[in-house]
């Protein structure tokens, strides 16, 4: 009989939601550049790619070295601490989440220099290290970066009518969405979005006498859905209660629609998360519920 | 009685009603007839200038119907005073036109039995074609509706109206002679509703006699506004065909993109046959038709994206600052305090938008990029060495010419549907004699 209590089943690779993640954000990548017509340029993707992999290695290195030190102080051997962390699978298992935020960057930022998108990548990988609050970040990385590319840099854009209004992506949108959001238990998130921004603007709507085919062009948006299924539901960064996170992506969407239609804002949404996201910290104070983790480790009894 | 005429077209995208004192069946109608003489039957020109929230924008106007029938009213998104609104230059379009325009470019092969030659270009270019307006109307006031402002600059009348409900702009246009088409009010309504005032042009027929024009001069509006669009919806009343309109986006920064419709780069840098020069306008008007069926019909081309300080090759010479002053560019040598923008620097966008109302229920909105990437539509034809060829290279030579003019078939055919048996018959192929097989295996 085996020991009870004390077995971890050692997760499997596809428990990982983000291998999903990032075999879906490169399929729509790919799909991106061969379908849609992008601007995208080679050598730019891979600036992203390398600068957010180094920043995390470099950076989740640094604070594993630090919490050893603090563990053991007396400890004198730092060279081979050092070297242990570079190589700690807890770091090289970070290296996923920083690919997610590098394909998201890739999705999303457009830029003309490298500087723009190593600033864009390096920032993103740092907010989650710099902006933590109980040991969580709170902004979501990929849309850090976004925001700081556009307002640090003269050269950023953002292209919400990348996707057009195709039936075919959307159906793949939503059917991808839908996996890497079981997987991770934040459907929820993406619904009370979804569903708010749709009743705000079919509310303008219908108050301004434009038709419904006006509402559906809009919600038709690749864009849009992406941005609500891949990028405001990352589970470390947003409320850990189902009822803030309720709350949370009902205020992005009243203030996405505002920035939207009464600022103008092309990149409305992304302003709206950025703006929204440190908010995080108050719900998880008004609603506790325990934090995610990537990996569930399962307690067997036998 | 006099028939009353109101062309309700689409100049501007923008919601450009005609209206007149005649017939009303002629909604649209009236570009029907010059499906022949122009590219496009239905084209509009428009140039937006913006920088920041400053924006100067120009309508064309190529109406050549009664100038005493021309009017034209278009939603605003604030109120414009005299000094606000200019009537330019319509040389200034075609300048634009001809710079941006889709180019066909010509190579010459050299003789390969020599050593060296050069390579000549030639250009041609196609000329896409602008829009027109027309108006006549009294003025009163009721309803709801207030005459904001209303001024006479150059031939044209014009007025800045504001209204509460759009049954009493309706009703307020009807009494001044505007006939309006059935289906407007529902369109006029979210226009109302969104604060956005109407700008109402119609011709001072003594003004237009005195300054002895034929045509009627383009209008220039400049204003600030956070809003970044174009109405197209007003234009679209009854129109049932699809209409063409181009717009021409100069900013200081880089290209211009659309955020609610895709943007999507017209084929370009393609090879094709030597007899496209004389049909050149036929083969980019089968193109982009063909482009936009396989785009379904709801996308904005872009034919071309590039800084205006030069071009290569130039279909056109570029714009000098006089004429970049005319388009309505007002940042360059302003002394401008967002320092993030780069002075002297004009970007132009050249977008072709295509549309139906069912395929394009918003209106267009943009949005100003940092993207600096350059494009064109070019299209390029490779004449053969036609002389005397007495060498070995020759034979090969002509070999490669035939292969190579059986893929410009192939690509012509793809690009714009032609029957491709059609085009092979059109082809002056090259005769070239096979070489036997074995001369290759030996090197004799």
């Amino acid at each position: 009989m085996k020991d009870i209590y004390t077995l971890a089943r050692s997760p499997k690779i596809l428990d990982d939601a983000r291998i999903y993640q990032i075999l879906f954000l490169s399929f729509f990548l790919c799909l991106g550049i061969g379908t849609r017509d992008w601007t995208l340029r080679p050598d730019l993707i891979a600036v992203v790619i390398v600068s957010c992999l180094l920043v995390q290695w470099c950076l989740s290195a640094l604070v594993e070295y630090a919490k050893k030190k603090n563990d053991h102080i007396c400890l004198t051997n730092n060279t081979q601490l050092s070297i242990e962390n570079i190589f700690n699978p807890k770091v090289i298992s970070s290296l996923q989440s920083a690919l997610i935020t590098a394909l998201g960057l890739c999705l999303l930022l457009r830029g003309n220099n490298y500087t723009t998108m190593a600033i864009a990548s390096c920032l993103a990988i740092a907010s989650k290290f710099l902006f933590r609050f109980h040991n969580k970040h709170f902004f979501n990385p990929a849309n850090f970066g976004i925001i700081s590319a556009l307002i640090l840099t003269n050269d950023a854009w953002v292209s919400p009518g990348q996707w057009g209004t195709n039936w075919w992506y959307l159906l793949l949108f939503a059917g991808m969405g839908g996996i890497v959001l079981k997987k991770v238990g934040r459907w929820d998130t993406s619904v009370a979005f979804l569903l708010s921004y749709a009743s705000l603007e079919a509310m303008r709507n219908f108050w301004l006498g434009w038709g419904w085919e006006v509402w559906q062009h809009q919600f038709m948006s690749g864009s849009l859905l992406l941005f609500a299924l891949f990028m405001l539901t990352d589970p470390r960064s947003i409320p850990n209660a189902t009822i803030s996170r309720l709350i949370w992506a009902v205020s992005i969407a009243v203030v996405t629609f505002i920035l939207q239609d009464y600022f103008y804002l092309s990149t409305a949404i992304f302003w709206a998360l950025f703006v929204i996201s440190p908010l995080t910290i108050l719900f998880d104070r008004a609603w506790s519920a325990p934090r995610f983790t990537w990996k569930r480790m399962l307690v067997v009894r036998d | 009685m006099k028939p009353l005429r109101i062309l309700w077209s689409c100049f501007l995208a923008i919601t450009i009603f005609m209206v007149g004192m005649q017939p009303a069946q002629a909604f649209c109608g009236f570009y029907v007839a010059k499906a022949d003489t122009n590219l496009y039957n239905q084209a509009s020109q428009v140039i937006i200038s913006r920088d920041g929230e400053r924006t100067v924008l120009t309508m064309a106007n190529d109406y050549q119907g009664e100038v005493k029938d021309f009017a034209l009213v278009v939603p605003v998104p604030v109120i414009l005073k005299e000094e606000q609104v200019h009537v330019g230059n319509p040389k200034i379009l075609s300048r634009l036109d001809s710079f941006s325009a889709p180019r066909l470019v010509e190579y010459f092969d050299s003789n390969p039995c020599e050593i060296r030659a050069f390579d000549e270009d030639i250009m041609f270019k196609t000329a896409p074609q602008a829009a027109s307006m027309e108006s006549g109307l009294r003025q009163e006031r009721s309803l709801g509706v207030t005459i904001e402002e209303q001024f006479t600059v150059g031939e044209y009348d014009i007025l800045i109206l504001s209204a509460k409900e759009s049954d009493g702009l309706e009703t307020w246009l009807t009494h001044n002679g505007y006939k309006i088409p059935p289906g407007a009010k529902e369109i006029l309504q979210p226009y109302i509703r969104q604060n956005m005032k109407f700008f109402v042009a119609k011709v001072n027929l003594t003004e237009y006699d005195q300054q002895g024009f034929k045509k009627l001069r383009p209008i220039s509006i400049a204003y600030e506004s956070p809003k970044y669009m174009l109405p197209i919806r007003l234009g679209m009343v009854n129109a049932k065909q699809e209409q063409d309109l181009i717009v021409y986006l100069l900013s200081p920064q880089g290209q211009t993109e659309l955020t609610n419709y895709r943007t999507v780069k017209v084929p370009s840098d393609r090879d094709i046959p030597e007899f496209v020069k004389a049909e050149f306008k036929n083969f980019y008007t089968s193109m982009f038709q063909k482009s936009y069926e396989r785009e379904n019909k709801q996308v904005a081309f872009l034919e071309y994206a590039w800084d205006m300080g030069s071009c290569d090759p130039c279909s056109a010479e570029p714009l000098n600052r006089e004429e970049l002053k005319q388009a309505g560019v007002f940042w360059l040598n302003s002394s401008s305090r967002n320092l993030r923008s780069p002075r002297n620097n004009v970007f132009i966008t050249r977008l072709h938008v295509r549309y139906t109302g069912d395929k394009f229920p918003e209106d267009l909105k943009f949005q100003a990029t940092g993207n600096r990437q350059l494009f064109q539509g070019r299209y390029v034809i490779r004449h053969p060495y036609t002389g005397e060829m007495n060498c070995s290279a020759a034979n090969e030579y002509k070999r490669s010419v035939r292969d190579r003019q059986e893929r410009e078939v192939q690509t012509l055919a793809s690009l714009t549907g032609w029957n491709i048996n059609d085009i092979r018959n059109k082809v002056e192929f090259v005769e070239s004699q096979p070489i036997p097989w074995w001369r290759t295996l030996w090197n004799q």
